[in-house]
């Protein structure tokens, strides 16, 4: 891959991880709303996943089909798209490619002007956030109305999703009730979760205008069918039919990556998605796309404009990482990740959090802009074990270390340290005394338990890797050290 | 049956009673044990961080030591995981190592799956009377697919309970490194599994992994929990822990 400083490394933050992951885990609304929807998360999954039996489906069988469809795709990538693109311009659809995030926010603000655009209203687009769309349409004068419900109170508060397929899953009800009181003009009221539905319906109320004003619609999709030229969007609000039906213009952006073959694939993909994601069998929602109004037909948009963008996925092709271009965006990863749930997602710094972000953000902003990234994960690997498409995420994060390695991105200390280590490890005689000193030098660090306790001696303190004792105590051990005991019973 | 037992670094450092208690459970259960010489770390650490070229010259050096013995036998899932998955991987390019990689691979078995597979009608010495919820390890569980073995061998204990805690598979939040280099994040994935614990209120919290139980023994510890203890399986198995 090469070494080029991606665009959209400026917009990331990920540098920060460190900092961040601080402020996340000491704050208490935060931790609260994440403790929250953790359960709700696995719980439907496994729910979903184990109901496959009911179909007489096997899930394991399931993810294999789904691992080869994404595969198959991604081994021809260059001709599904020529497809695709012929497909989608047979059924009246433009098509257009952009290098990168910022040459797509060009060409969307382009086609809003070109057609006299004042409002866009969109559904939700994780590539739009790569794109910063939103910014783009607003430095033109054109204004973005998130519809997504999650999206709309992420914008509302000025922010970025937290969660692939769930935005808004750190704010608390207080806070949105906070959000909505102000910004759709009434006094706050004291909210619990009965009163869900009666917020949703609010904003139900507000978004219905901006769908009925807007001229424009942008939309991501989850697939491109090359055999057919459609985009597939997987949704539960509904917002999305609106999005992608009421306005005169409907843009679609997405990722090179997203192609699939066949309308078959994606019946099969579509058995994995939803569960992997909310254990749903099915979304509320599934809408096949394809082309513009035609004569005698009352609804659809009368220009399907197809933005596919590239932003870093073909350097992967063939790359060590390729792998990681299968993802579906189910979120399943995140939803499994400890780290994910210890602090959400904004401390990951840029569009992608989780376990599938800390592969894709090193990758398309650049590995030496996301160090921390592939770093912080314990290596559990309960998001390669649900990933619907069997993406080895830990295996990817571990390449990722490895490459920080070889490109000398690591500290110089902990780069010595090792070596040091390594040398000694195999030294066994001088192994043996080191560890003998060391256990000594432990104990004499210690202190004892307090009375009454069913512990043993430990360490608060721990001068030589204080990370350690910032939140734990360090068990020490009761003597001498394994092989010296060994030893000396062996000499007896 | 000749049995090379691997003892682990962080055993031979931190917790020899487990060293010793796997001993005593592999004698039991009829094997001739060797604990061979020069064994030091296997290099999981080295090769998480991505420093490859220090983990294959000691994965190199622990074939060398292993190799040849009808069975290897480790009392930790992780370094178990390690020498099984991660040597042939990491020696795969090399013609000379790779089939001895792999054939230690296939000789190594972590001390849970050992016993089960080959002792049966083993019965272990242990008088351990009390409750024991079951922590499982990712390496091992994920890895080896070991979540039955200890479980069995625990339940041939009479007078032992096992209470199953919410989540029981859940990460620690160890992590090797990660435990240092991100310690509040580690000491918050812990804090959870430490709440499982105390939801259970089991006597003991046993597992297959010392980083794992040296993790959760230190948080539950710092928050001021001084009765639950935690134990190796070995050392319930072993009667370690009456002791």
């Amino acid at each position: 891959m090469s070494a080029r400083q991606p665009g959209a490394a400026k917009h990331s933050q990920a540098m920060f991880f460190q900092q961040r992951a601080g402020d996340k885990v000491r704050n208490p609304v935060l931790q609260q709303a994440l403790q929250k929807a953790r359960p709700l998360f696995v719980g439907k999954r496994a729910k979903g996943v184990a109901a496959l039996a009911e179909d007489g489906l096997d899930g394991e069988r399931l993810r294999d089909a789904c691992a080869e469809i994404r595969h198959r795709a991604l081994a021809d990538l260059d001709v599904w798209l020529t497809l695709f693109e012929e497909r989608a311009l047979a059924t009246g659809a433009e098509v257009l490619w952009a290098r990168d995030g910022e040459e797509a926010a060009a060409l969307v603000v382009a086609l809003a002007r070109q057609h006299g655009v004042r409002k866009v209203v969109k559904s939700k687009s994780m590539l739009s956030e790569e794109m910063h769309l939103n910014a783009a349409l607003e430095a033109a004068g054109i204004q973005p109305v998130e519809t997504d419900l999650g999206e709309y109170i992420v914008q509302l508060a000025g922010e970025t999703p937290s969660h692939i397929i769930a935005p808004a899953v750190h704010k608390t009800l207080g806070e949105v009730e906070a959000l909505f009181a102000e910004n759709h003009g009434r006094p706050q009221k004291p909210r619990n979760s009965a009163d869900i539905p009666e917020m949703t319906r609010e904003a139900r109320g507000v978004l219905r205008e901006h769908f009925l004003s807007a001229e424009m619609g942008v939309s991501g999709a989850n697939f491109l069918i090359a055999e057919s030229g459609t985009a597939a969007l997987v949704t539960n609000e509904g917002n999305g039919r609106m999005v992608t039906t009421l306005p005169p213009l409907h843009v679609v952006v997405t990722g090179i990556e997203k192609v699939i073959p066949t309308l078959e694939d994606f019946a099969t993909l579509m058995r994995m998605l939803p569960r992997s994601a909310t254990g749903q069998s099915i979304s509320n929602y599934v809408s096949l796309l394809t082309g513009t109004r035609r004569s005698g037909e009352h609804d659809g948009p009368q220009k399907t404009v197809f933005i596919l963008v590239d932003n870093g996925r073909a350097d992967l092709l063939g790359s060590d990482y390729q792998d990681m271009l299968r993802c579906i965006r189910c979120g399943a990863c995140m939803n499994h990740c400890p780290v994910y749930f210890s602090l959400g997602g904004h401390a990951y710094g840029w569009v992608y959090p989780g376990p599938m972000g800390s592969v894709l953000t090193p990758l398309y902003t650049g590995i030496e802009n996301a160090l921390d990234l592939p770093q912080a994960t314990t290596g559990c690997n309960q998001c390669g074990s649900v990933c619907p498409v069997r993406i080895p995420l830990p295996k990817l994060m571990h390449r990722l270390r490895e490459t920080q390695v070889e490109r000398g991105l690591r500290p110089l200390g902990e780069g010595l340290a090792f070596k040091a280590w390594g040398w000694l490890a195999r030294q066994p005689r001088l192994y043996r005394l080191f560890s003998r000193i060391a256990a000594r030098y432990l104990g004499w660090l210690s202190d004892p338990a307090p009375s009454g306790s069913r512990g043993g001696r430990r360490i608060r303190i721990f001068g030589l890797a204080p990370g350690w004792t910032v939140g734990r105590d360090l068990p020490v051990p009761p003597g001498p050290t394994f092989h010296e005991r060994y030893a000396a019973r062996k000499r007896v | 049956m000749r049995v090379a037992l691997y003892v682990t670094c962080l055993v031979d450092l931190m917790r020899p009673e487990v060293g010793f208690a796997a001993l005593q459970l592999l004698e039991r259960a009829g094997c001739t044990v060797v604990v061979p010489e020069g064994q030091t770390c296997c290099g999981q650490p080295a090769a998480s961080a991505g420093q490859r070229a220090i983990a294959v010259g000691l994965a190199k050096k622990a074939v060398a030591e292993l190799e040849g013995y009808e069975h290897v036998v480790v009392p930790s899932g992780s370094c178990a995981e390690h020498i099984c998955n991660g040597y042939p991987q990491l020696l795969a390019d090399e013609p000379a190592w790779a089939a001895r990689a792999q054939a230690v691979a296939a000789a190594t078995r972590e001390l849970s799956q050992f016993l089960a597979e080959t002792g049966a009608d083993f019965v272990p010495d242990g008088d351990f009377s009390g409750s024991v919820t079951y922590h499982d390890s990712c390496k091992g569980l994920r890895g080896l697919g070991i979540k039955q073995q200890p479980r069995e061998l625990l339940a041939r204990l009479p007078g032992l309970k096992l209470q199953e805690m919410p989540e029981c598979e859940e990460c620690c939040g160890f992590g090797g490194a990660f435990s240092v280099n991100y310690g509040e994040v580690s000491t918050r994935i812990v804090d959870r599994k430490c709440e499982s614990i105390a939801g259970v209120g089991a006597d003991v919290v046993a597992g297959g992994d010392l980083g794992c139980l040296l993790n959760i023994e230190g948080r539950l510890r710092r928050r001021g929990d001084e009765t639950t203890r935690v134990l190796h399986f070995a050392e319930i198995l072993a009667g370690e822990a009456v002791k």
